[in-house]
């Protein structure tokens, strides 16, 4: 975008330009600090692993296409349904909702320079990519983690899995957990202490309102699976007793602490998804969100109510009549703040003026899906009914639909709506309809028939069915929906990619936003703003005044913070100016270290207990390195 | 513009002029206080477990395994808790901008609790030799906690014997936040001390 | 656009249909063979009915968003923020709050009542299955019968079933019959079965327990009182020394070439406790928890290569010469 510059703004511009600019080549993304690069980086990473968990998927659902087959034998069935939950959710859904989509938006969406710790965000990404080597090692070495994506015990105990897999899986997640974590808290300061000065919180968009949520969520969820990992690797390793009947432990015990961190853990899945919702509705609607405080509200009731629903993963195990009916009640109530957002799209799609175009196809795919999805959790609700029906393929639809339909759709949607923003190209509109279509309908071909086929008394994770037990004919369905699916998933990559090289030029707004990303260039210049914005609503983009107020601050030099690599904090809630801080640049200690927790990890799971010290004394070394050299010493 | 360029605070008066005239708390100490509640949500788990498996258990601690000791650690953790004083003084001299207070103060916490450190390996290592988790789940609860507990304090030190050497070049900005950062953490690890030990010696009050 | 409707609404039925006609091996939670889960599948049904209302009335809306996509405001009513917000409270908190206290009562304090295990002692029958990977072992209290897989009970009774499992955990699922109950070592738990009709009714294990649990099945069979008792007498006693040479020879063979490291046949020296009780292995219709029928082929090819059939289950194929295999299959074949 060509404006012609008064001589002093351009020069204030140029000298951010010199203060912000980015080491070019590999060496460069290695040691970037900068959230967009990061958000890449994630991105391109977490897609990879899609594809992995999207064969896994396949593979299964060829090997399900008919009774009796053999594609897989059962040892690879159970690491692959086992690989296919573990890869979906910790090395795709969550990476990519908060490291490229959370990572790359929310300092735009708040007028900020970069996340609040822009070296701990780079170690994020360093070790969560490491985490996903980590446990794809144990697959490509015949040691997949196979006892299913919650992992219960006794199966993964030492005495009926003897190698190494269960190994992979509970180093894995503790190691994962360390990203998610150190993400989780880049995020709260970022959202609490970086908004551009005057976004008060209630004039925060939606997006952060989410992301804020899901950060708390993660701080909160990750310890007890954590622990419960710890657990598990000091019976397996060393013999300890926390879940041996005979020796004063409890088998129900994992699954306590797994389901504490894994109820939690599917609102962390979907309220990313809530936030990008919340974002492509009022742009393709061209209103305000129906009830803005009701929905943010609503957003972080969903985070801290699901804290208390746990048990509801345990119906079936023999709890008492008391404890079934509790978790029951509450598992209610979970569903009110589902329904007031859900019900706020509704009524701002019938209000506004929709456009329908690609993104918001995937937001109305999203909303026919969570409602199916939601539906049927509710219904679990229903003590019998979820005594009847848990474990058989009634539940694995429900959690596709919510997990596939409800929180990927808006993500695939996402990826459309900030294509142009990200890349400066436009995507192909024709193509992108198409590929929604296709994976619209892929998807309700996979999983509606689940369903049926679950009540019909199809219990799940097993390799194979028998013929004439009535389940033939769905499962065929099924796989052909499967590969609809794909055949979507690939139109759309095929779609971003050529348009990556040969889609128009796109303008700043090409779609009419309403938050702040919308007033950079496409892509974003480093610093991101020129000029701190002037924030004075929740929808920045549609206050012209304060557009035109930015330009007159630039030219006379206000809040442009020029002077060496800087941004502003603000106070917590009314986001009054408070401080100027230093970003680090390009640094190579976040990738240092995250080797170096890889090195502990790996020592730990081959047994070499010296090789381990020594790789916690050149982590201790790298923490000083990283914490040696002070910005203002930079 | 009254709001500090925090950066430029490189000297002991500066760091304390811009950390006085802050409204909100520093992204630092925020980034402390949510590393914080993932370790106290931790620590509850470990406790949660502590009790859940104690209702499980007719007999605890099961039968042949002695009640755990009342007054050592119970005195152990007085000791440690104690050592919040200096450091308390130690922020409110860092804010004054005195360095070498600060420093001297920090020194005194570090020795007490190096102490109190070994003292409680001899205990742990003697406890071992007593019960072994391979035999109870009582055991493995009891060393995993208390150990857990443990390494958060060697963590602590490692933190402090850091601070120390940075602020022989007086103070910063940076190195301010460092200081009230430490503190916190060593609030925590207190305040965790008391509920650990007082877990540990649950089955003897 | 209505092409497009027609050919959903094709599919679908087409998808809702193809199940329809399989009655023989059915293990559906929509066909109620007791009180439990007749109330179940009323449950269900109201459920759905609901839920279908609620999809319904979403698609309208989905529609008329569509329609109105050039005109601002509610339909009739216009711009009104007031009115906007006063529906999401309506629609999004009152109506989900009355639907899910109604739905809390019905299913929760009402059905649950009718599920809920039994108490110690509220029957007058007791049975016992222990879960093993991959098997099911049925003891029944107060007799010596002892069998595996099939489950008899008597019609019209009600049976307190006690679960617990020797290994990992598993599920007791016969969805004719009641709701699934998982098998946990150390946490002993139990289930009422009943059933109102005579006949055969299929389970599966229903919690992942390794390589086979897709071949974890069990049948029950709700016998008229005076057959059940003929059943559980033959099942108490010991087995008969066997009669032809043939078959004497294959005890031998049984009790030297591993068999009874794993089985147990009452009667004989045999007390192995890893696999099933094989000491009326005949009065069974199946072989490997349901995985293939009980006849001499497949009884051959079983113990010929149990991991082609079952790969990954515990029995070892063993080395018999072809007089071994013909003198052990006549020996099996006694167990009557």
């Amino acid at each position: 975008m060509t404006i012609a510059l008064p001589p002093e703004a351009l020069r204030r511009v140029r000298r951010l330009e010199r203060v912000w600019e980015e080491r070019q080549g590999v060496l460069g993304w290695i040691t970037t600090t900068d959230h967009k690069r990061i958000g890449i980086l994630y991105l391109f990473t977490s897609l990879l692993f899609f594809g992995a968990g999207g064969v896994e998927a396949l593979l299964i659902r060829t090997q399900l296409i008919a009774p009796n087959q053999s594609t897989l034998s059962p040892a690879a069935f159970d690491t692959t349904m086992t690989m296919h939950g573990v890869t979906m959710i910790f090395l795709f859904v969550i990476p990519i909702s908060t490291g490229a989509f959370g990572n790359y938006l929310v300092p735009l969406m708040i007028g900020a320079r970069d996340m609040a710790f822009p070296r701990l965000n780079a170690f994020s990404y360093w070790v969560f990519l490491g985490s996903g080597l980590f446990i794809y090692t144990g697959v490509f070495t015949g040691h997949g983690p196979n006892a299913g994506w919650f992992d219960y015990v006794p199966l993964a105990s030492r005495t009926y899995n003897p190698g190494p897999a269960i190994d992979f899986y509970a180093l894995g997640l503790i190691f994962n957990a360390i990203s998610s974590t150190a993400a989780a808290i880049n995020f709260i300061v970022t959202i609490f202490k970086m908004r551009a000065p005057g976004m008060s919180l209630n004039r925060m968009p939606l997006f952060c309102y989410a992301f804020l949520a899901v950060s708390f969520a993660l701080v909160f969820a990750l310890p007890a699976l954590s622990v419960d990992c710890v657990f598990l690797e000091l019976d397996r390793r060393l013999g300890f007793s926390f879940f041996a009947p005979g020796r004063g432990g409890d088998v129900l015990l994992w699954q306590h602490l797994f389901w504490i961190f894994g109820h939690p853990e599917v609102y962390i899945i979907i309220l990313p998804a809530f936030g990008i919702a919340t974002s492509i509705i009022p742009t393709f609607t061209r209103r305000r969100m129906v009830a803005f405080p009701m929905v943010a509200l609503a957003e972080i009731l969903v985070a801290f109510i699901g804290f208390g629903v746990w048990a509801h993963h345990m119906f079936a195990v023999g709890l008492s009549t008391i404890t079934t009916v509790y978790f029951a009640a509450a598992s209610m109530i979970v569903v009110i703040p589902s329904a007031i957002q859900l019900f706020a799209w509704l009524t701002t799609l019938v209000t506004g003026r929709p456009i329908f175009k690609t993104p918001l196809l995937w937001i109305i795919g999203f909303i026919v899906f969570f409602i199916i999805g939601g539906l049927s959790g509710i219904m679990f609700a229903a003590i019998p009914f979820d005594q009847q029906l848990t474990d058989t393929y009634f539940v694995v639809a429900h959690f596709h639909f919510i997990i596939f339909g409800a929180a990927v759709f808006p993500l695939l949607g996402g990826l459309y709506y900030w294509f142009p923003k990200v890349t400066g190209r436009m995507y192909h509109e024709g193509m992108g309809k198409l590929s929604f279509w296709l994976t619209f309908v892929g998807s309700a071909l996979t999983f509606f028939p689940m369903h049926i086929v679950g009540l019909l008394g199809m219990p799940r994770r097993q390799y194979t069915y028998p013929a004439g037990v009535g389940w033939d004919s769905y499962n065929l369905f099924e796989t052909i929906g499967a590969y609809i699916l794909a055949a979507g998933l690939v139109l759309l990559v095929v779609n971003l990619v050529v348009s990556y090289f040969r889609g128009a030029v796109a303008e700043a707004d090409p779609f009419g936003g309403a938050t702040l990303e919308w007033s950079t260039s496409s892509p974003p210049p480093p610093y991101n703003y020129a000029v701190i914005p002037t924030v004075s609503s929740a929808y920045p983009m549609w206050d012209v005044e304060d557009r035109q107020e930015d330009v007159r601050k630039l030219n006379r030099g206000e809040m442009v913070l020029d002077e060496g690599h800087e941004t502003p904090a603000s106070t917590v809630l009314d986001a009054n100016f408070d401080e100027i801080l230093d970003m680090p640049s390009d640094s190579p200690w976040p990738i240092v270290t995250a080797l170096m927790i890889t090195g502990i990890f790996a020592m730990i799971l081959t047994g070499h207990l010296v090789a381990m010290c020594v790789f916690l004394a050149l982590f201790a070394a790298s923490l000083a390195g990283w914490h040696g050299v002070e910005p203002q010493e930079a | 513009m009254g709001v500090p360029r925090s950066m430029e605070a490189t000297y002991d008066s500066a760091a304390a002029r811009v950390d006085r005239g802050r409204l909100a708390m520093p992204n630092g100490w925020w980034g402390a206080a949510l590393f914080i509640a993932t370790e106290l949500t931790l620590f509850g788990c470990l406790i949660a477990t502590y009790f859940y498996l104690r209702f499980n258990n007719p007999h605890w601690p099961p039968p042949g395994v002695e009640h755990p000791k009342v007054a050592l650690p119970l005195i152990l953790t007085a000791i440690l808790v104690s050592t919040t004083v200096p450091i308390f003084f130690a922020v409110r001299a860092a804010r004054a901008g005195n360095a070498r207070l600060t420093w001297l103060l920090f020194f005194v916490a570090v020795l007490v609790q190096g102490g109190y450190f070994g003292i409680q390996v001899h205990e742990f290592l003697s406890d071992l030799d007593k019960m072994s988790p391979h035999d109870s789940a009582y055991a493995s609860i009891y060393f995993t906690l208390i150990g857990a507990h443990h390494a958060h304090v060697v963590v602590g030190i490692a933190i402090e014997l850091w601070v120390l050497w940075k602020l022989f070049g007086g103070l910063t900005n940076y190195r301010m936040i460092g200081v009230r950062v430490a503190a916190f953490y060593w609030y925590f690890v207190s305040f965790l001390a008391v509920a650990v030990v007082l877990t540990q010696i649950y089955p003897s009050l | 656009m209505r092409r497009a409707l027609l050919a959903a609404g094709l599919v679908c039925t087409l998808i809702l249909l193809a199940g329809c006609g399989q009655s023989q091996g059915r293990q559906s939670t929509l066909h109620g063979a007791s009180d439990q889960t007749r109330k179940i599948i009323h449950l269900w049904w109201g459920m759905l009915a609901a839920a279908a209302v609620v999809f319904a009335g979403a698609l309208v809306l989905l529609a008329i968003a569509y329609r109105r996509r050039t005109k601002e405001g509610l339909p009739g009513i216009g711009e009104d923020e007031e009115v906007s917000t006063g529906l999401v409270v309506a629609f999004g908190i009152v109506i989900p709050v009355v639907c899910l206290i109604v739905l809390f009562f019905i299913a929760n304090i009402g059905v649950v009542n009718a599920t809920s295990a039994p108490k110690p002692g509220q029957t007058k029958m007791s049975i016992s299955v222990v879960g093993h990977q991959w098997f099911w072992e049925v003891r029944y209290p107060g007799t010596t019968a002892v069998t595996a897989n099939e489950i008899h009970i008597p019609v019209k009774t009600p049976v307190e079933v006690r679960l617990t499992s020797a290994d990992v955990i598993h599920s007791f699922w016969v969805p004719e019959l009641n709701k699934k109950v998982d098998m946990l070592p150390g946490h002993p738990n139990s289930l009422e079965l009943y059933a109102d009709k005579v006949g055969v009714y299929r389970g599966q294990c229903a919690e992942f327990c390794g390589l086979q649990h897709a071949h974890m099945s069990m049948a029950v069979y709700a016998d008229p009182p005076a057959k059940y008792r003929a059943w559980l007498a033959n099942m108490a006693r010991p087995l008969a020394p066997p009669a032809s040479p043939q078959a004497k020879a294959g005890e031998q063979v049984f009790l030297t070439q591993q068999c009874e490291s794993c089985h147990t046949i009452r009667g004989t020296a045999a007390k192995g406790l890893i696999g099933p009780d094989l000491t009326h292995l005949q009065t069974r219709a199946t072989l490997a928890a349901l995985t293939i029928p009980n006849t001499k082929g497949y009884l051959g090819s079983w113990i010929r290569d149990p991991q082609h059939i079952k790969p990954g289950n515990k029995m070892p194929g063993l080395n018999l010469t072809d007089l071994q295999f013909q003198q052990l299959l006549a020996f099996l074949e006694g167990l009557k």
